[in-house]
């Protein structure tokens, strides 16, 4: 099955399973890191309901600021 | 006294009614971070919290609050946990004068027990959960990170123990905030300025007073280490990393070696910080994690951060007070009587000094700045007299209402630095400071009519000492 990150509406990983077989998932969106558990409220779980001030577009990502600054030898590689 | 690790200090708030065990089952999101808030709300004396019953695992315990109350902070410096605020203050200046106490090192430790070097699954061996609702992930918040100066790697003073918010972004990987002003910032510099991955090692459930070295501002050669065994009256216990030469907490529950990859920046956050706001997404370092060991059963302890009141303001509310305490005492030895930097880090602080003439406590002011804590803190300095108890936060609202007249007393200095996560400076890291002189007009600033300062009953001390006895 298929799980949309909820923030970028990429395509995320399964993470992890629960040690009581089927209580729920923990998957990662492998483009914005987002993470989440499948039992979260749906505010956090479903892209069409999470806060849109905290979503992110792929596209804005390389452009982050850098914390701390790249040396200058790793710049423009 | 010193507490040998994370679980004697927990027997201690046990004995001492200082911990509330959960046996509820919980969910990881919301309950734990809820629970934690709302404990925060209940007062400056809450109890920590262990939940033992999380809804998904079998054996899985977290602990939280664990230093989130002043009892909890007093009982950490083995006093008395009915011990005035001001009181630690002064105990733990006295402890922080007794740096260095050379550490204790040992060969073996209790999170030896267990050791991982495959299949690597933090998420398997923690149970990690969401804080707040707007955190990019799921986070570790209140791990010791070691890490060493590699330009002089025998440097014992220069290895840094540090508390730095990681969000776990793989199995085997954490991202990291180690802004310039952190200690860590400098060896990542050292390592990627020679093309070399940084060793790092990450504790978890640490005994308190390690914690509350980490996350004391000292200066860049001073050892943790030795500064946690002077807090705690004892020789720290340490013992080396296997794959570095990096020393451990020898009390702490789980320990990840690792290294900070040179190079590597990778979208990290939001994360909701101690300022009351979220941090934006950023690129940040990542740490790849190599080897893993804990003990049978291991206890997470966990820190809620967010809107202050929370545990952080407790954690880091005296040890960045007596910092600053001690370096305006270094220029005014026989004025300075005690430091309340206690608001939100030291971005509002309240110094309680005596005054030489007129003008004085406005130089006490721009000097708190100058401090190094000051340089990205002290955004308002207010400057009290010395019979004002800064800790008291009404004293110091009666001297802002009748000491400090606007026209004279009201001080901005325009365009000094402070932290970047303080959300109102712009550009971040540059803001007008400010200071409010709340002290007595004093000669040649003749000024008001304070020439009557009202007096008290005779014997109110007496009263005070024999109220507390009968209240008992």
């Amino acid at each position: 099955m298929m799980h949309t990150c909820p923030r970028c509406e990429s395509k995320a990983d399964l993470m992890a399973k629960s040690p009581v077989e089927g209580a729920w998932e923990v998957y990662m969106c492998p483009v914005c890191i987002f993470t989440w558990r499948s039992i979260e409220p749906e505010s956090i779980t479903k892209p069409e309901k999470y806060n849109r001030a905290f979503k992110v577009d792929p596209a804005d990502i390389p452009l982050a600021e850098n914390v701390p600054p790249l040396p200058a030898k790793y710049v423009n590689k | 006294m010193a507490y040998k690790d994370f679980r004697e200090f927990l027997t201690k708030l046990e004995q001492e009614g200082q911990l509330l065990n959960i046996h509820d089952e919980v969910k990881p999101e919301p309950d734990i971070a809820a629970a934690t808030n709302a404990m925060s709300k209940l007062g400056q004396e809450t109890p920590a919290m262990l939940f033992d019953n999380i809804y998904g695992y079998t054996n899985a315990r977290v602990a939280m609050n664990v230093m989130g109350s002043w009892p909890n902070h007093a009982l950490m410096m083995g006093m008395p946990k009915n011990t005035p605020l001001k009181d630690q203050f002064f105990e733990f200046a006295d402890r922080y004068s007794k740096f260095p106490m050379p550490v204790q090192r040992e060969e073996k430790a209790p999170f030896h027990e267990v050791e991982i070097t495959e299949d690597i699954n933090l998420f398997d061996i923690l149970p990690l959960f969401r804080l707040n609702q707007g955190d990019g992930g799921f986070y570790i918040d209140k791990a010791c990170v070691i890490s060493r100066d590699l330009d002089d790697p025998e440097h014992f003073g220069k290895q840094n123990v540090g508390i730095y918010r990681m969000q776990v972004k793989g199995k085997d990987r954490l991202g990291i905030q180690p802004v310039p002003q952190h200690d860590i910032a400098i060896h990542l510099r050292q390592a990627e300025e020679r093309g070399e991955n940084l060793p790092v090692v990450i504790a978890l459930g640490n005994e308190p007073a390690i914690t509350t070295a980490a996350a004391t501002p000292l200066l860049y050669d001073q050892s943790e280490y030795e500064m946690a065994g002077a807090i705690q009256g004892e020789p720290y216990r340490i013992v080396k990393a296997k794959d570095s030469s990096l020393d451990i907490p020898w009390g702490a529950e789980v320990v990840l070696e690792g290294e900070l990859l040179a190079g590597v920046r990778e979208f990290e956050g939001p994360f909701g910080e101690f300022t009351g706001h979220y941090s934006g997404g950023r690129s940040m370092p990542i740490i790849k994690i190599n080897r893993v060991y804990h003990r049978a059963n291991p206890i997470f302890e966990h820190l809620y951060i967010g809107m202050p009141w929370t545990e952080t303001d407790y954690m880091i509310g005296v040890n960045t007070s007596v910092p600053l305490y001690q370096q305006l005492k270094e220029a005014y030895p026989n004025e300075i009587v005690a430091v309340n930097a206690m608001y939100t880090h030291g971005l509002v602080a309240i110094v309680s000094t005596k005054r030489r003439y007129g003008g004085f406590a406005k130089a006490v002011g721009m000097r708190a700045m100058t401090t190094p804590h000051g340089l990205g803190y002290c955004k308002l300095v207010i400057v009290v007299d010395e019979d004002v108890d800064p800790f008291n936060l009404p004293q110091v609202m009666w001297a802002l209402s009748t000491k400090m007249h606007p026209k004279h007393d009201a001080v901005i200095i325009p365009d000094l630095s402070v932290l970047p996560l303080d959300p109102g400076s712009s550009p971040a890291g540059i803001s007008h400071k400010m200071i409010l002189d709340a002290t007595t007009p004093l000669a040649p600033e003749t000024r008001g009519h304070y020439s009557q300062p009202l007096d008290s009953p005779l014997d109110v001390d007496k009263w005070e000492k024999r109220l507390r006895e009968l209240m008992q």
